[in-house]
């Protein structure tokens, strides 16, 4: 992987500055304001940043493949949303609550998201909307019919409490320190995100799928030539950031076991946050989830805040990852995107 | 064929030929297709869903225009998607992706709101004094919107942060902070729900034609002076040559001498000050103070579907801000006379702007159905 | 090679249109195997879209395909491929981030329980370089970004034999190369040649085909006009069948003597994205009633010049002077506006908006300039005046100011860019690539322009890959290799020998002195006038004649 040198170089000065100013900055809180840094970096935030993170790395991994394809999928939000209110709905509607009932919910709502994206796809490929406007208008008609269905469903946009996701715990071994609870205290979603991150890192780097979307993103045309189907590639990786958007939607509900509808829905920009982890993570599949886990970091901050008595509102403590966002991007911003992205491709004329 | 009045003929004829462009039909009948299809959808939503669609096409046209009432609060909310159109419209003209209008609007809003409460103590009482402090407020709200759309600006011009996501997340953070600030520090004692303190007496756009409180021709008047001033300044002057250029082909504008990072900034900033301008027409014309902007409608959002639309032409802006005024108009109607949930004409927003950013699939359809044949 | 053996492709009849444009009418064409057969004709002629037909990119809508002796039809390239037919394009098929092993192996990756099994890729490549004295094994790990162009073709070449290619076509495979590396290219297909290989080789560029081929099929506008041996046909005759009347190598009298300097730059120096050097300490002197040619391979730092020459980029050192003026740190509209004109280098990307009409086209550079701009108000009168002025004085086809820019031919496009950009009596021009991609007809005339130019007074910088236009039009010649101008040449008494050895970074005396050599010929010991017959004989020799 080469980089520009120097821009590389001037990103990794701004890092650098950015991480030595957060760490002054956390300086200056412990010591200024008495802040107990142990009390706020516990192996329950650990946990907490790890379920927080899942949903963001899924629709990361997702989004990344569609990008390294060629098709920029800034449709996330959305379809993240649709898992979400899918997995509700299915909840709701079977009325059951075991564990197996949330799993089925998590399957129906890839499965729906997977149609869902299908219609997208063939609009974005076939047809050659705009692929930003067409993004839009994905979250736009989550963000209207998730809480449309809601209301139908529950008579309000926010559903009852639903069944959700427990941990699986390891008898002894999850006595352990620190390891104990991570491991083997631990919800499988986040095991399974785990899976689909190290996976998509093994075909992107390692199979011929791989080496086919990296090659449909950049050079089309040599891909074509060599007898692959570009289309065809495209199709397969938006779908499978639909799944994946829809999967983290999901795995999103099944962690919080309640789906609200109000403002921008309980998946509150977490799509958006999503391609700037895969940017930040300059595509890498191990790359995004480690910017996924920074951003679920900022989010989980707010409990720690409010565990240790800092009155700082949590209003304002839940908008860090937003300007975490804004920061990455800044220090970030010239990542360099696959040549192809957002070009049709048409093999004759 | 050097006779005048054949010159003077063939003039007119390109000019002709130029209004009437085979483009401008054809983005016309994209847009009416768009927003009828997704209509449709939306009906047939609506009889899956148990109601009877008939009834709810009908309640969208009494909710809209089916009473003096209704059609006061139709231009109510027109006159705010044309500024916030016109917003949209002038970033996507020029190539810019703003989506931050929602939250430029907030801190247009607020802004405006807080610089009237300020000063009202310092300004005489009387119509005199209302109409400065109206002036003061709109001049305020144009300044912070400006100024909330210039710094994602900048950082795209000079850093290269992505526009959408960065705008989208001001959104967030201006809505988060404005929302805290109102129930907070900003909320008066006595509030019983969280806003901040009402506007002094005398500080708003009077009624004028019509008897409804919250809607003054003025305020439309200023929105289609906007129109106007915008239309003028990107077809007549330079820097509008210099944007629209920008937006059509970045290369060729850069060579051609344009700065391109200059004019991604005085874009945003223009756009933004246009979206302070929604604000300020909401807290001064609609609302009277200003409350939690996560309760306000999302006329920031809808106005990418109302530029969209009108192909982000200023002026097709005013017809494509009169249909979603009436949709949104008719939502209140809705809300009120139909268990339909009323969510669902957002839901139909959405697929109104996914059907517009697919031009080919209607002319596909123009071809399989021998509409509009002979044009390619 | 017996007598009776079908020949390795046979096209018979072969029509291609593209709406009303008719790109191959009724071709028919013969590749002998085991032989290098040229493709000879102007841009547009239809070389390209004939190879195309026969790879599967475009399918005939007449005219069928043998391939040895056997009908066949293709669908895709992976049907052609299957045949045993290869093809490297213009612009390579490579995947730039990606390792030249990913990218040879690319959609024929050898399998190794799920994974792709780089082992057993990089053996068979491994392999198959060593059969024909390739070096591009050396470079199996580095991603193709970094190599340079002659080893990305190579790259291809390499790719096409790994998927079992016997007929190999080659589009313009010499744009891009040096004239060393073209000598090394050359040498490359015969030995592919002599090992069985049948070759089909694209150029417009009639010393290369008299020197490369065996046999050579002309093709105008869409017609094959005849196949001749090499042996048997010249220079002119080629010329003559490819433009279809007689065409003059003459290099035109001028009167005006260069004058005052009018743009100077003095120890330029420029470090680029990459945070490497692209320009250092360039001095450059343009005056007026001169034409500066800068002659060089693409990418060795003319870009990074010509943004600094324009106004585009601030030099990280050094000055630039206009008339005796420090402009070093103004901008491109300052720059425009003081008289510093410019033809793009991508004219589809830079020098028309290819979805505005001609009358916007034309105030495209423009929109500060009165008349056609006041105090920031624009008159769109005078502008469409000034559009219709360029399209009657530049021969611009069709001649509708309302035509939609990017409907126009490459030609008319750049007739159209000349003009305006000229249109204002500017002091300075900077031409970058004046000709690429325009037919004979246009460019004759944009050469006649230039001339008339320089003579009304003009100090222009002609910036071109082709050695003829250097050598036709400008009063002096530099030469750039990496960033630097390594040297002056008078255009009557250097040879494009000279040229090319000085593109490729040495003088001749240099090159007679060397050693060894990297590159695969002319680095062997020869005597000065050896070389220059050796090149000479490529060139064709046209200041004899």
């Amino acid at each position: 992987m080469s980089l520009a040198t120097g821009a590389s170089r001037r990103r990794l000065r701004l890092g650098g500055l950015a991480l030595l100013a957060a760490v002054a900055l956390a300086a200056v809180l412990v010591v200024q304001f008495d802040v107990p840094l142990e009390r706020i970096l516990t192996v329950g935030f650990l946990n907490r940043t790890l379920m927080l993170a899942s949903p963001i790395a899924l629709a990361a991994v997702g989004g990344l493949y569609a990008e390294k394809s060629g098709v920029f999928n800034i449709g996330l939000e959305g379809f993240m949303i649709f898992g979400a209110i899918t997995a509700a709905a299915t909840l709701s509607l079977v009325g059951a609550s075991s564990q197996l009932h949330v799993w089925l919910a998590i399957v129906v709502a890839v499965g729906v998201s997977l149609v869902l994206t299908a219609g997208y796809a063939v609009l974005l490929i076939r047809y050659k909307a705009d692929q930003i406007v067409a993004g839009l208008a994905v979250w736009f008609i989550g963000l209207g019919f998730a809480p449309f269905l809601a209301s139908l469903l529950w008579g309000t946009v926010r559903s009852p409490g639903l069944a959700s996701m427990n941990r699986y715990s390891v008898p002894y071994l999850s006595e352990l320190p620190v390891v104990g609870s991570i491991l083997f205290n631990q919800s499988p979603l986040v095991v399974l995100t785990l899976a689909v991150v190290i996976a998509a890192w093994v075909v992107l780097y390692r199979t011929r799928y791989g080496y086919w979307v990296q090659a449909a993103g950049e050079n089309p045309t040599a891909l074509d030539t060599a007898g692959i189907d570009v289309n065809r590639v495209r199709y397969a990786t938006v779908l499978f950031s639909g799944a994946m958007a829809g999967l983290g939607g999901a795995v999103l509900l099944a962690h919080a076991g309640t789906f609200i509808g109000t403002g921008d829905t309980m998946v509150d920009g977490r799509g958006w946050i999503a391609i700037v982890a895969y940017l930040f993570g300059n595509y890498n599949p191990i790359g995004a989830a480690l910017a996924a886990l920074l951003f679920g970091g900022l989010e989980g901050l707010q409990v720690q805040f409010q565990t240790v008595d800092i009155a700082v509102s949590g209003r304002l403590m839940g908008l860090l990852p937003y300007v975490g966002v804004i920061v990455v991007l800044t220090v970030w911003g010239k990542t360099r995107m696959p040549s192809s992205v957002g070009e049709p491709y048409e093999s004759e004329e | 064929m050097s006779d005048d009045p054949g010159r003077t003929r063939e003039a007119l004829d390109r000019v002709a030929a130029r209004l009437l462009d085979a483009s401008v039909y054809e983005r016309v009948g994209i847009a009416v297709g768009s927003t009828g299809l997704a209509l449709l959808i939306g009906l047939v939503v609506v009889a899956a869903a148990g109601h009877n669609p008939l009834l709810f096409a009908q309640q969208l046209v009494v909710g809209s225009v089916g009473s003096t009432g209704a059609f006061t609060r139709t231009l109510r909310f027109t006159t705010l998607f044309i500024l916030a159109g016109v917003a949209v419209a002038v970033a996507f003209r020029a190539g810019v992706f703003n989506i931050g209008v929602q939250g430029q609007l907030v801190v247009g809003g607020i802004a405006c709101v807080l610089s009237i409460l300020w000063l009202a103590p310092f300004v005489p009482n009387g119509p005199v004094g209302g109409a400065g402090l109206t002036l003061v407020g709109l001049f305020a709200a144009v300044v912070a919107g400006g100024l909330y759309a210039a710094l994602p600006g900048v950082l795209k011009a000079y850093y290269g942060a992505n526009e959408i996501i960065t705008t989208i997340m001001l959104n967030f953070i201006a809505i988060g902070i404005v929302g805290w600030a109102v129930d907070g520090p900003l909320r008066p004692d006595d509030a019983r729900s969280v806003r901040t303190e009402y506007l002094p007496e005398g500080v708003g756009l009077p009624s004028l034609v019509f008897s409804d409180p919250n809607f003054s021709i003025l305020g439309l008047g200023l929105a289609l002076a906007v129109v106007g001033v915008v239309a003028v300044g990107m077809t007549r002057t330079s820097f509008g040559y210099d944007m629209v250029t920008s937006g059509y082909q970045a290369s060729a504008a850069t060579f051609s001498g344009v700065d391109p990072q200059r004019t991604i900034v005085a874009t945003m900033t223009l756009s933004g000050m246009v979206a302070g301008l929604v604000g300020a027409v909401f807290a001064i014309m609609i609302q009277g103070y200003f409350i939690d902007p996560s309760g306000i409608g999302t006329y920031g959002f809808d106005a990418i579907a109302v530029s969209l639309l009108a192909a982000n032409n200023p002026v097709g802006v005013v017809p494509a801000s009169l249909l979603f005024g009436a949709l949104e108009s008719s939502g209140s109607h809705v809300q009120i006379h139909s268990d339909v949930p009323v969510q669902l004409i957002d839901g139909i927003v959405g697929i109104v702007v996914l059907f517009v950013a697919a031009p080919e699939l209607f002319r596909m359809l123009a071809k399989r159905t021998g509409l509009g044949g002979e044009k390619r | 090679m017996t007598a009776d053996a079908p020949p390795a492709v046979r096209l018979e009849e072969i029509t291609k249109t593209f709406g009303d444009v008719v790109a191959n009418d009724a071709v028919d064409f013969r590749l002998e195997r085991e032989s290098i057969h040229a493709l000879l004709g102007e841009n547009g002629s239809g070389k390209t879209t004939l190879m195309n037909v026969l790879y599967g990119l475009y399918e005939q809508d007449a005219g069928t395909i043998h391939v040895d002796g056997e009908p066949r039809s293709f669908d895709s390239p992976q049907d052609a491929m299957a045949a045993g037919i290869g093809m490297i394009h213009q612009h390579f098929q490579l995947v730039e981030p990606m390792t030249v092993l990913q990218n040879v192996v690319l959609g024929h990756e050898p399998i190794d329980g799920g994974l792709v099994d780089e082992d057993a890729a990089r053996e068979e490549i491994e392999a198959l370089c060593n059969r024909y004295g390739f070096d591009v094994d050396d470079h199996l790990e580095t991603p193709v970004e970094e190599l340079d162009l002659g080893t990305r073709q190579r790259v291809e070449i390499v790719k096409s034999l790994y998927r079992g290619a016997d007929t190999l076509i080659l589009d313009e495979p010499t744009a891009v190369l040096t004239p060393q590396e073209v000598e090394g290219l050359l040498d490359l297909l015969e030995e592919l040649r002599a090992s069985g290989r049948s070759l089909i080789f694209i150029s417009h560029k009639l010393e290369e085909v008299l020197a490369a081929a065996d046999r050579i099929t002309v093709l105008r506008d869409g017609h094959a006009v005849d196949t001749v041996a090499a042996a048997d046909t010249s220079r002119q005759e080629l010329a003559r069948m490819m433009v279809g009347r007689e065409v003059s190598f003459e290099r035109p009298a001028r009167e005006a003597v260069p004058g005052e300097p009018v743009l100077e730059t003095e120890e330029l120096s420029i470090v680029g994205d990459r945070g490497l050097e692209r320009v250092s300490e360039i001095d450059l002197t343009v005056r007026a009633h001169e034409i500066l040619g800068i002659a060089g391979v693409q990418g060795n730092g003319q870009t990074e010049l010509i943004e600094a020459l324009t106004g585009h980029r601030v030099p990280d050192e050094g000055r630039v002077h206009l008339r005796g003026e420090e402009i070093t740190d103004v901008g491109r509209r300052q720059r425009l506006e003081a008289g510093i004109a410019a033809i793009p280098e991508d004219r589809n990307a830079e020098g028309l908006v290819q979805e505005y009409d001609l009358v916007k086209n034309a105030l495209l550079g423009n929109q500060t300039v009165p008349p056609y701009a006041n105090d920031g108000w624009l008159d769109w009168s005078a502008v469409e005046t000034h559009a219709e002025e360029i399209i009657e004085e530049f021969d611009v086809h069709p001649p509708d100011p309302t035509a939609r820019a990017g409907s126009l031919s490459g030609g008319n496009q750049q007739k159209f860019i000349v003009g305006r950009e000229i249109g204002h009596d500017p002091d300075v021009l900077i031409a970058a690539h004046p000709t690429r991609g325009v037919d004979v007809g246009s460019l004759e005339f944009i050469h006649d322009r230039l001339l008339e130019l320089r003579e009304e007074g003009l100090g222009i910088v002609l910036i071109s890959s082709k050695l003829d236009e250097l050598r036709a039009l400008a009063d002096r010649i530099v030469v750039m290799y990496e960033g630097a101008f390594i040297d002056e040449v008078d255009p009557i008494e250097t040879s494009d020998a000279e040229l090319g050895l000085l593109m490729a970074g040495q003088r001749l005396e240099e090159e007679a002195e060397r050693e060894t050599g990297d590159r695969s010929t002319l680095g062997e010991t020869r005597p000065e006038p050896d070389a220059e017959a050796t090149v000479d004989r490529r060139s064709g020799g046209d200041r004899e004649r």
